[in-house]
C-alpha cells in the first residue's frame, strides 16, 4: 500500500496530528485511523512516518505521552496536547490558511 | 528552553537506550494489535489481517531507526561509533600511528614554542587591573613616530591638566641597589615610581598595599614577589618590617603580585620605592626641574567612557600649547599613546619581523610534516582500497567514507598536537635558559600558556584536515571494478606524476631550504667564534661592585677600587688587575659624538664613539695591544683630562696624522689624546669596528658616574672559582656590606655574547634536523610503496632475465630523479631565503659556497640510502612467487 502521507507537505503531518489530538488524548493507531477517516481515505499515515514525528513533537514539547489502558484493556501509549501544542496548532492553522488562500489566488489568476 | 529540553531528552535516550528501544517495541506492538483488531472488526480473518498490517508497518527495525534519527542523539551516536571504529582500526597499525604522531608532534612543538614567544611579547595583556584602559604615554619630537621619555615638568603639566585620565603616574625605569642584612649582600634592580603608581596600575597586591598619596618621599618599599620569595623566604609577616637598601632603611609596605615585573616588556625589576627616594639610590639623579631632561616613563589610566581618540585629541591640544609657552624646550613636541605593557615602540617592528620570520620557518616544518603524513596515509589508503570498494559496493555513501577517514586524520593530528604541546613545554624551558650579555636584569622567560594550547589545538585541527583530506578524497573514490578485483584502484590511467611523488618533491625542497639555513647559521656560529674581538678571550675573571649604591662618595669609591686592585694583585695566580666601568661586548654603554679641535670636521654627524672609563693596567690585563703613545697611568683627578683612543677613532678623526697630543671634545668634555691602541668589538660580535675612547677612571668618575657599578678585571692563571672566592674575601674584608655581582670569566661572557648566533644555530639546527628526517622517511615510504606496487612487473622483468643490478637501478633512478628535481627547485628558494637572514650572520656571506654545496650533497647521499633499501627488496623479488599469486 502506498504511503500517501509522503505526499504531505513537510511539517503538515505534525499539524494534522496536533489537530487530531485537539479532540482528546489518543494512541498511535488511533491517530492513523482518525486522519484516514477525516481525510476520507486520502491520507494514510504509515507508522514509519508517524512515530518519528511523534518523537520529534514530544521532544519539542508540543505533546506529551503516557501509558494508559485502552477500551479493550490493553496497554497503549497515549498522546496528549500540551498548552504549547495548543498554541502551535493555532498559529500553524493560521499560517496554513493564509498560504492556501495565497496559493489559490495564484492558481486562479 | 526548547534546546535544553531537546538536550535533556537526547541525553536520557542515550543513557537509557535499552528502555527506549523496548518502549518503541511495545508501542509498535500495541499499534499492530490495535490495527489487527480493527481489520478483524471490519470482517477480515485473523491471518489476513496480520499479513496486511505487517506489510503496512514494514520492518520494525526501520521504524525504530527512523524514530531514533528524529533526535540529535542519533548523529552523536553514529559519531561515537565512528570514533570507536576509527580507534580500533588505528590500533591495528601502531607503527603508522607512532610515525604520524611523532611527525605532527614535532611540527606542532616547533610552532607552539615559537608561538609562546609571540604570546609572551605581543598577546599577553599587562598583569594589571583592566589592562585595556591602561596607557603608556610617550613624547615625540618633530613629528617623528618614536619616542622619548617624559621630562618631570611636562609630566606634572599633563598630570595636572589632563581630563581624559583618572590617574597619571610616572616611574624611572631601572635603579640598582644592594640589599643587605641576613645573608650575603646582593645587588638587585628596582624602579622608583610616583606614589599613585600602584593605584593607577590597579594591582592586586599579594601582601599589604601600594604607596599612599603622602609617601612621595617616604622610605617605604614594595617588594617584587620573586625577591620576597627568594630573599625573605616568603615571610608572611614581612609587611611593617624594615630592610636595608644600599645603606638606607626602608619599611616594607607591600608585596607585588606573583609574575608582576613592571610595565616594560623584558625588564625584570624586583622592588619599587617612591620616586622621591631616587637621590638616595642613584648618584647624580636626573634633575626634576629641567624641562629638557627626558627620563620618566608615564602610564595613565583612561577615565571610564573616554576613548583613546579623545585622549589623543586632548594631548594634541596640550602639545600645541606647550610648544607656544615653552618655545625654548618644547619645540616640535608631540605625544603618542601605546597600550601599557606592549613592546617598546622603537623596537616593536624589528621584534615582530623576527618573530614573523621564525613563525614562517616553523610553519614550513609543519608543512613538511603534513606532506609526510599525507604520503603515509596515501599508502594506507592504497592498502585499504579493497575494503573501501566493498563498502561502496554494499551501499556506503562517499560522504560516510570521507567522514570516517577525516575523523581518523583529525584524531591522529590531535594526538600529534598533544605530543607537540608536551614537547614545547620542554622547548620553552630550554629557550628560557638563554641569557643576553646585558648588565641590566632582563626577563626573557617564555612558557606555554592557554593561548599557546589553544593555538596548538587549532593548528592541529587544520593540519589534520590538510594532511587528511587528499588521501581521504582519493581513497573514497576508488575505481570500483579494479578495487573489487584486488588491483590497484587508485591508479588512474594517464597520470604521469602521482600525487605522492609531488608531495615528496615539495617535502625535500622545503627541508633543503631549512637545512641550508641551518648550515648558514652553524657556519656563522663557527665564524663568530673566530672573529678577532681585539682583546683576551680567556684567563680573565670579572667581578663587579657598586660602591656608590652604598653611599660612597666618588673619592672614597676611587680609594676603594685602588685598594682592591692593590690587594688582588698580590693574590696567587694573578698577573695583572684593572677596573673599568663596563665590560666590552655588553651590548653598549656610554657613547658620544666626538670632534677634533682645530680641524674641519668631516661632513655628517660626528662619529658616535664608545666611552670606557678605565684604570691603569687595563690594556695589559685585557690584552689590547698598544699602537703608539703611552698607557693611562694614575692620572691626577684635577689635571686636564687625557684619553687613549683606538685605531678606528684615530683613522676617522685624524686620517693619516698622528693623534697623539691632539684634543678632542665629546659630550661637552675635552680630552687630550696620549695613546692609541688596537680595535676591539665593543657592543656586539658582529659589528664593524667602532671608534672607542678610553678615559681615566680617576679623572671622570665624579663627573660621570656609572649606573652599572665598576668591574674588576683580573688576569689569572689557575682555578677561577678559588680566585673568585679569594677576591670576594678581599672585598668583604674592606666592606662586608658591599654586594658583589656579575661574577664571570671572560669565556662565560663571550658565550653569552654569542647569544644570537647560538640561538639561531640551535633553533635552525633542530628544525633542519626534523626537516631532513621527515623528508627521508617520506622518500623511503614512497619508494617502498612503489616497490610493493610494482612487484608484479619486477617479477616479470626478473623472469625475462633482468639482472639484480638492473632492477635496483630501476628503483634508485626513479627515487633519485625526484630528489634531483626537488634540489633544483629548492636551491633557488634557499638562496633567496639566505638573503633575508644576512643581517644576523657573522663572518659568513649569505651565498656561502660551503653551505650551498655541502647541503645538496648530504641530501643526495641520504636520498640514495632511502632509495637503496627498498631497491634491495625489489631485487630479491621471487619471480615464481609473484607470478603465481597475482597472475
Amino acid at each position: 500500500m502506498a504511503d500517501k502521507s509522503s505526499d504531505l507537505v513537510q511539517g503538515t503531518l505534525e499539524m494534522l496530528v496536533l489537530k487530531t489530538l485537539a479532540a482528546g488524548p489518543m494512541h498511535g493507531y488511533g491517530i492513523t485511523l482518525r486522519i484516514e477517516q477525516m481525510s476520507q481515505g486520502v491520507f494514510q499515515v504509515n507508522p514509519g512516518s508517524l512515530f518519528p514525528a511523534l518523537s520529534r513533537m514530544e521532544r519539542a514539547g508540543s505533546i506529551k505521552a503516557e501509558w494508559r489502558a485502552t477500551e479493550n484493556n490493553r496497554r497503549a501509549k497515549y498522546y496528549l496536547l500540551t498548552d504549547q501544542g495548543q498554541a502551535a496548532l493555532k498559529s500553524e492553522t493560521e499560517t496554513w490558511g493564509r498560504q492556501i488562500v495565497a496559493i489559490n489566488r495564484i492558481l486562479e489568476a | 528552553m526548547k534546546a535544553l529540553r531537546s538536550l535533556v531528552g537526547g541525553m536520557k535516550a542515550l543513557f537509557d537506550k535499552k528502555r527506549r528501544n523496548s518502549d518503541i517495541d511495545e508501542e509498535l506492538q500495541s499499534y499492530m494489535d490495535a490495527a489487527v483488531e480493527e481489520k478483524m472488526r471490519r470482517g477480515m480473518d485473523r491471518e489476513r489481517a496480520l499479513r496486511v498490517v505487517r506489510a503496512d508497518v514494514g520492518s520494525v527495525e526501520v521504524v525504530k531507526h527512523r524514530v531514533w534519527s528524529a533526535g540529535w542523539e542519533a548523529a552523536a551516536e553514529s559519531l561515537w561509533s565512528d570514533l570507536r571504529y576509527t580507534v580500533r582500526r588505528l590500533s591495528r597499525s601502531p607503527g603508522l600511528v607512532l610515525t604520524v604522531i611523532v611527525s605532527i608532534g614535532l611540527g606542532i612543538a616547533a610552532n607552539a614554542t615559537i608561538f609562546s614567544i609571540v604570546s609572551r611579547v605581543a598577546l599577553k595583556p599587562a598583569p594589571v587591573g583592566d589592562p585595556s584602559r591602561l596607557i603608556t604615554l610617550y613624547e615625540t619630537h618633530d613629528g617623528d613616530q618614536c619616542c622619548n621619555e617624559f621630562s618631570a615638568p611636562i609630566y606634572h603639566d599633563v598630570r595636572d591638566q589632563a581630563k581624559s585620565f583618572s590617574g597619571v603616574s610616572a616611574y624611572y625605569e631601572l635603579v640598582p641597589a644592594s640589599i643587605s642584612g641576613g645573608s650575603e649582600p646582593e645587588r638587585v634592580w628596582g624602579q622608583t615610581v610616583t606614589a599613585n603608581y600602584f593605584d593607577v596600575a590597579d594591582l592586586r597586591m599579594t601582601l599589604g598595599r601600594g604607596f599612599s598619596r603622602d609617601e612621595e618621599r617616604a622610605p617605604v618599599i614594595v617588594l617584587g614577589h620573586g625577591l620576597w620569595q627568594r630573599r625573605f623566604g616568603g615571610d608572611p609577616a614581612i609587611v611593617g618590617k624594615t630592610i636595608s637598601l644600599s645603606g638606607h632603611v626602608y619599611s616594607v609596605v607591600g608585596v607585588a603580585p606573583a609574575g608582576y615585573r613592571g610595565l616594560d616588556q623584558l625588564l625584570d625589576p624586583q622592588f619599587w620605592v617612591p620616586l622621591g627616594e631616587l637621590a638616595e639610590l642613584v648618584p647624580n639623579p636626573p634633575d626634576a626641574n629641567v624641562r629638557s631632561w627626558h627620563w620618566l616613563r608615564v602610564v595613565a589610566r583612561l577615565r571610564p567612557g573616554v576613548t583613546r581618540a579623545e585622549a589623543i585629541a586632548e594631548l594634541n591640544v596640550f602639545a600645541q600649547h606647550f610648544r607656544e609657552t615653552h618655545a625654548d624646550t618644547d619645540t616640535g613636541l608631540g605625544f603618542r599613546l601605546e597600550q601599557a605593557g606592549s613592546l617598546p615602540p622603537r623596537d616593536k617592528p624589528a621584534i615582530l619581523l623576527f618573530l614573523a620570520a621564525l613563525s614562517v620557518v616553523v610553519l614550513l616544518v609543519l608543512c613538511i610534516a603534513c606532506a609526510n603524513v599525507a604520503n603515509l596515509l596515501l599508502a594506507l589508503a592504497a592498502s585499504r582500497q579493497k575494503e573501501m570498494g566493498v563498502r561502496l559496493a554494499l551501499g556506503a555513501t562517499r560522504s560516510q567514507l570521507l567522514r570516517q577517514m577525516l575523523m581518523e586524520s583529525l584524531l591522529l593530528a590531535l594526538g600529534g598536537g598533544l605530543l607537540g604541546v608536551l614537547l614545547s613545554v620542554w622547548g620553552t624551558s630550554a629557550l628560557s635558559a638563554f641569557r643576553l650579555p646585558a648588565p641590566i636584569p632582563l626577563d626573557l622567560s617564555v612558557s606555554v600558556d592557554w593561548r599557546v594550547v589553544l593555538y596548538s589545538f587549532l593548528l592541529s585541527l587544520v593540519a589534520g584536515v590538510v594532511f587528511g583530506f587528499v588521501p581521504a578524497w582519493q581513497a573514497s573514490r576508488p575505481v570500483l571494478s579494479s578495487a573489487l578485483k584486488g588491483e590497484d584502484a587508485l591508479a588512474r590511467p594517464g597520470r604521469r606524476f602521482s600525487l605522492r611523488s609531488i608531495l615528496v618533491v615539495v617535502q625535500i625542497s622545503l627541508s633543503l631550504v631549512l637545512l641550508c639555513a641551518t648550515g648558514l647559521f652553524l657556519r656563522s656560529l663557527q665564524g663568530a667564534s673566530k672573529i678577532d674581538i681585539g682583546f683576551r678571550s680567556r684567563g680573565v675573571l670579572m667581578m663587579a661592585v657598586d660602591p656608590q649604591a652604598h653611599g660612597y662618595t666618588p673619592t672614597r669609591t676611587l680609594q676603594l677600587l685602588a685598594a682592591l686592585r692593590q690587594r688582588i694583585a698580590t693574590l696567587p695566580g694573578v698577573s695583572s688587575v684593572a677596573s673599568a666601568d663596563l665590560v666590552p661586548l655588553s651590548m653598549g654603554g656610554r657613547s658620544d659624538g666626538f670632534v677634533a679641535e682645530g680641524r674641519t670636521a668631516p661632513s655628517g654627524d660626528p662619529p658616535g664613539t664608545e666611552l670606557y672609563m678605565v684604570s691603569p693596567g687595563y690594556f695589559e690585563t685585557m690584552g689590547i695591544p698598544r699602537v703608539s703613545g703611552r698607557d693611562l697611568a694614575e692620572e691626577n683627578p684635577v689635571a686636564p683630562k687625557v684619553a687613549v683612543v683606538n685605531e678606528e677613532f684615530a683613522q676617522r678623526l685624524f686620517q693619516h696624522d698622528s693623534p697623539i697630543g691632539q684634543r678632542v671634545t665629546g659630550g661637552g668634555v675635552t680630552y687630550q689624546i696620549v695613546g692609541v691602541v688596537g680595535n676591539i668589538k665593543s657592543r656586539t660580535l658582529g659589528e664593524e669596528d667602532r671608534p672607542v675612547l678610553y678615559r681615566s677612571i680617576n679623572q671622570n668618575l665624579s663627573g660621570d658616574p656609572s649606573f652599572n657599578g665598576y668591574s674588576l678585571m683580573v688576569r689569572y692563571t689557575g682555578d677561577p672559582s678559588a680566585l673568585s672566592a679569594a677576591i670576594r674575601h678581599e672585598i668583604n674584608s674592606l666592606d662586608p656590606a658591599l654586594a658583589v655581582f656579575n661574577t664571570q670569566t671572560i669565556e662565560e661572557h663571550l658565550r653569552d655574547a654569542l647569544f644570537l648566533p647560538r640561538l639561531a644555530g640551535t633553533l635552525f639546527g633542530v628544525f633542519g634536523f626534523i626537516g631532513i628526517l621527515l623528508a627521508t622517511v617520506g622518500l623511503y615510504g614512497v619508494m617502498s610503496y612503489t616497490v610493493s606496487r610494482r612487484t608484479h612487473e619486477i617479477g616479470i622483468r626478473i623472469a625475462l632475465g633482468a639482472q639484480t643490478g638492473a632492477v635496483q637501478k630501476l628503483i634508485v633512478t626513479q627515487g633519485m630523479r625526484l630528489t634531483v628535481i626537488a634540489i633544483a627547485l629548492g636551491l633557488p628558494l634557499a638562496l633567496a631565503a639566505s638573503k633575508l637572514s644576512a643581517s644576523i650572520l657573522y663572518g659568513v656571506r649569505p651565498h656561502d659556497l660551503v653551505t650551498f654545496t655541502t647541503i645538496p650533497v648530504i641530501f643526495l647521499v641520504v636520498a640514495l640510502l632511502a632509495c637503496w633499501i627498498p631497491s634491495r627488496r625489489a631485487s630479491r623479488v621471487d619471480p615464481m612467487k609473484t607470478l603465481r599469486c597475482v597472475g
